[in-house]
Parts: structure tokens; sequence; C-alpha cells
């Protein structure tokens, strides 16, 4: 990541422009390769970016005719409590689980970030959970959660912990407690290996001078590693972040959003809004809304990353 | 891979560490995924029953049939393996041939044409999940195999372009060069000079849009509502969610066990492409 970005900063205008025009790769060429990526980018990114905001403005429906109504669909969805509620859950939900991931993926890089005996199936094994998919995971999820009968609860039975007989899916608490669970396992595998690429990159030098001045593991690792991935630590947090913010899939798979809207999440709110209640116009409101959230907290992470430098 | 050398020293302490924190993250990490496994060939009474030790290692192939016979998970798996090919097919040639557009030709409009590739990998799908359903209804796509193949493309596409650009950009000019000089234009140049010194992007590109197509869910869910269309993970839904009558805890196993192995193998198989892409840097969450 950091290399790609170092050589487009390195390289000057000055070279490209005293290139001659090229007879071998005519500009036209060019454009013409480029064309049909940027054709499928313009068209289902591009343009339904630009119509959503005409669309947010009129009461939209699936079948009919529709009319212009000013901002009344995002008065409607500011002052909609349930869209603020879904808002503050998804945020809390990010809250929980961006820690755990981090650690976690922290902590099984460096098991796996040296070529030690085993550390290439170790890396395969924890990466495995993220190549399934939340999806498929969550469908096994399902099984294990069932009162009595579940993997969990016979687990926590055994350990002294519960008797085995929690409907984990059917309580707000209980089952956001055991999706988070659930994504903290699945995908630590991504954050670890990310910032296992970054940490091949330090030189074993730096390595052997911290360990010649005598610092112990978790100096090196505050003084030496930490400080020269932290790059792809903020990377990685930024993926998680945006990940956690736009979940959908093991809640609705898991809980349905339930019990009433207690784990509705924010994109599952817009799927509702849209799909079940039939108002296109304000659920596109509240996709700009998203994609206005998404922005800012992209910013605010560049920034801070920014800040320190 | 090869290329890396020990990061750090071992001391015995530290050897020790990692064997018993190994052998316990080892077993955190496969233990339920094979358990999974486990579950797909017990009978369904089994899998809703507190375990007993006369009927819990019952195994049966059961479930596998009846995934084929009572339910139409076969045709959704069909449609998920089309959708899913035809996604990472379309994906990696788009990507090949703007990577090498952006990477070898100079042209006006190249960086503003890359920023704007750049910009939609910051636009999650999910956040302009209406608009996008409402622009494909607008084109007759809704409902179809193509449309999802073509939401699938896009979703896909500024990963792989990345991708793209960045194998070509590794790729000496002389080479290319050479290629020119025997008066080959620029397909063949790309297709029998380029071809073999790219190929690993390529994998890299289609693999990542293959397994983001075969488990991707909630625009399979929004744009395809013919059951006859389903993909895999829609499918599962109606039968966890009871569409078919009582839900069926040994067809859902088979059919998430169904769900993985396409995965696993591909992953596998195609280890190295995987982890250089991710490690390119252009990774969406």
């Amino acid at each position: 990541m950091t290399a790609t970005l170092q050589t487009e900063t390195v390289r000057t205008p000055a070279t490209q422009t005293r290139r001659p025009r090229s007879l071998t790769h005519p500009p036209r060429t060019g454009l013409l390769l480029v064309l049909p990526a940027v054709a499928f980018v313009v068209v289902f990114v591009g343009v339904p970016l630009l119509v959503a905001i005409y669309i947010s403005l009129t009461n939209f429906p699936l079948i009919g005719d529709y009319r212009f109504i000013g901002l009344q669909n995002y008065l409607l969805i500011f002052t909609d409590p349930a869209f603020g509620r879904s808002i503050l859950y998804t945020l809390l939900y990010t809250a929980v689980v961006t820690g755990p991931i981090l650690v976690l993926g922290y902590l099984l890089a460096v098991m796996v970030r040296s070529n030690r005996r085993g550390a290439k199936l170790l890396r395969t094994v924890f990466f495995l959970p993220y190549v399934v998919g939340l999806t498929t995971l969550s469908f096994l999820m399902v099984l294990e959660a069932q009162p009595d009968s579940g993997a969990v609860n016979i687990v926590l039975a055994w350990l002294g912990i519960t008797d085995g007989s929690t409907a984990w899916l059917v309580d707000g608490v209980l089952g956001t407690i055991l999706i988070c669970a659930l994504v903290v396992w699945g995908v630590s595998g991504l954050t670890m290996m990310l910032l296992m690429s970054g940490m091949q990159q330090i030189p074993s030098e730096v390595y052997e001078s911290a360990e010649l001045d005598g610092a112990g593991w978790w100096r090196t690792e505050r003084n030496v590693t930490i400080p020269m991935i932290r790059r792809t630590i903020a990377l990685s947090v930024i993926i998680s972040v945006i990940g956690s913010m736009l979940a959908f899939t093991q809640f609705f798979i898991l809980t349905q959003g339930g019990p009433g809207s207690d784990t509705t999440t924010v994109v599952m709110a817009i799927y509702k809004r849209a799909f079940v209640q039939l108002q296109l116009g304000a659920a596109t409101a509240m996709s700009l809304v998203l994609v206005v959230i998404i922005g800012l907290i992209t910013a605010a992470q560049f920034w801070l990353l920014r800040e320190r430098e | 891979m090869a290329t890396i050398t020990g990061v750090e020293r071992d001391t015995r302490v530290k050897q020790l560490l990692y064997l018993v924190g190994g052998a316990l993250a080892l077993l955190i990490f496969i233990v339920p995924l094979a358990f999974g496994l486990f579950r797909s060939v017990q009978p369904s009474d089994v899998i809703v029953a507190a375990p007993d030790p006369a009927t819990f290692f019952d195994l049966t192939l059961e479930n596998f049939g009846n995934l084929f016979a009572q339910s139409n998970l076969g045709r959704s798996i069909m449609n998920s393996l089309i959708v899913s090919i035809a996604a990472a097919a379309l994906t990696a040639a788009v990507a090949l041939l703007a990577g090498y557009g952006f990477s070898r030709f100079r042209f006006r409009l190249s960086p503003i044409l890359f920023g704007i590739i750049v910009v939609t990998m910051m636009v999650p799908f999910q956040a302009i999940l209406t608009p996008l359903y409402l622009q494909l209804n607008a084109m007759r796509l809704t409902d179809t195999r193509i449309g999802l193949i073509l939401f699938y493309t896009t979703v896909n596409l500024p990963f792989g372009v990345f991708v793209m650009r960045n194998s070509f950009a590794s790729v000496p000019a002389e080479l290319e060069d050479s290629g020119h000089v025997d008066g080959a234009g620029t397909m063949r140049t790309l297709f029998s000079v380029l071809w073999p010194l790219v190929v690993p992007g390529v994998a890299t590109t289609a693999l990542y849009a293959f397994l983001v197509s075969w488990t991707e869910f909630l625009g399979a869910l929004t744009i395809i509502t013919d059951p006859d269309l389903y993909t895999l993970p829609v499918d599962m839904v109606n039968l966890q969610q009871g569409a078919y009558g009582q839900i069926d805890f040994g067809l859902l196993a088979a059919g998430a066990v169904v769900a993985m192995i396409p995965c696993v193998i591909l992953y596998a198989a195609l280890q190295r492409f995987y982890v250089r892409g991710l490690a390119s840097g252009a990774v969406k969450g």
C-alpha cells in the first residue's frame, strides 16, 4: 500500500510532459482500453448517485406516479426515531467490534509474520473464516445458537456459565453479543493479513538493534513495529469500521433486525423502508445520509492519521 | 512470500508461546468450521436435539440428497455458479484492458478517469442500494442474471483495475517494446507478450471477484425476486425462514457446506495470488 502511494508521488510531472507523443501507445487506444471500465462505474455508480439526489426529493413509489416534495423526506427521516435508533445501534455495534478485531488481528499477525515452522498453515487457517464469508458463517451460527442443542449453548453449559437453554436470537442484547463474537472471529483474519504484510516490510536489522538495546517484546512492538506500520493499522481500521457501518447480512440472517427493531442496522433500515414499506424516496434520502456519514468517517480517519505526522 | 526472512529472533520463551498460542488459536479457528462440516452429515432431528451420545454420531448423507430432491437449492447453486463465474470473467477482462490503458498509455483524460474509478471504490454499494435498484429497473435488468452479473462486475471492478494497473506497472517497458518492434498491434502485444507476465494479476482479480459474488447477499436479495433465479445465499434464507414449511436444519447445514466448498478450494489453491492482491492494498471492506 505505502509503496504504491510513494511511487505515485515520486513520479514528477516533468517526466510525463517530456515524453514524446507515442507511436506504439497512441492516446486514443489508451482511452478505448479504459472506456469499458469507466462506463461500468459511471452507469452503475455515478448515474444512480446523481439520480438519487433527485429521487430523494420526491415521494417516489415503486409503482405509480410521483411528485416533487422538496426536503420532506429528509424532515421525515430525521424526525423518525426508528432511523435515528438504527444509526445509533450501528455506531454502537461498530464501536464494540472494532477494538477486538484490531487486537485479535494484531496478535494473530504477530504469531504468523515470521517463517517459523507452521506459520504458513496458521495463516491459511486464520484467514479461512473470512474467505468463507459472513453469510455462510451466519447460517451455521443459526444452528449453533439454538437452545439446548446448539454448540454455543452446549459449550457454555459445559463450562458452567449458563444452563444451556439460552435463546440467543430472540433477545436484542444476547443477539448482539452473539453477532459481535461471530464477526470478531470471522473477520480478524483480514486485519491479520493486512498487518502481516506491513510487518514483513520492516527490515530485520531494526529488530536486531532493538534486541541489542535489551528491549522486551512489548517495548519492541510499541516502539518499533507499531510506529512503522501505523499507516497499515489505520488502513485496516478504516476497512473494518466501514464494513461494520454497512453491516446487514449477519443481522438479517440471525435476528432479522428483531425483536421489534432492536437489532436493526442502518442498511437494514434502508432495505426495509425501500422494499418492505415501498417508500423509495425516503429510503433513498436515508441512503444519501449514509453515504455522507461514511464519507465523514473516512475523512476523519484519514485526518487523524495525518495529524500525527 | 518465499523471500521473507525471519522478522525476529526466537528465545525459548517465545518458541513455547508460539507453540501453545498457535495450537490454541488453530483449535479456535478450525473447530467451528469443522463442526459445521460435521453437522451437515447429522440427521435433522439429531441437530435440533440435546446431544445424546447414543445418536450423536449416527452419520448420514441424506441432507445432501435432500438438498437436490426436496428443495430448489440445486437450481440456486447453478445460478450462483453461472453468475459468479461470469462476473469473475467479465471483471478480469474489463480490468485487464483498463489496467493496460492506465499504466502504459498517456492520454489527457487518464488521471481524471482513474480518479473517478478510485472515488467509486469509496462509495459502498450498500449505501446506494435504492438508486442502484431503480437504475437496474429502468434498464430492465432487475430479475435477470445479466443484471446481477453486471452489478457484481461493477462492485469488483475498482479493485481489479487497481491490481491490474500495478501488474502492468511492474512489467519492464523494454519487453513490451520488443513486441512492437516485431510489428505486433496493441492487442497482439497484450496477449502474446504481456499476458504471461500479468496472469497473476488476472488470477487475483478473477478469484477475488468470484469469491465476492459467490458469497454476496444483499444485492442478490434486492435485485432478484424470481425464485427461479435465486442465488444460493438468498435461497438459503428462504430455507431458514421456513418458506418451505418446517425449518430443516440438516438442509441448512448441507447448504452452508456446499457454499463453503468453492471458497475453501479456490483459496487453498490460489492463496498466493489472493494474499498478494490484498497486500497490494486496494481492498474494500
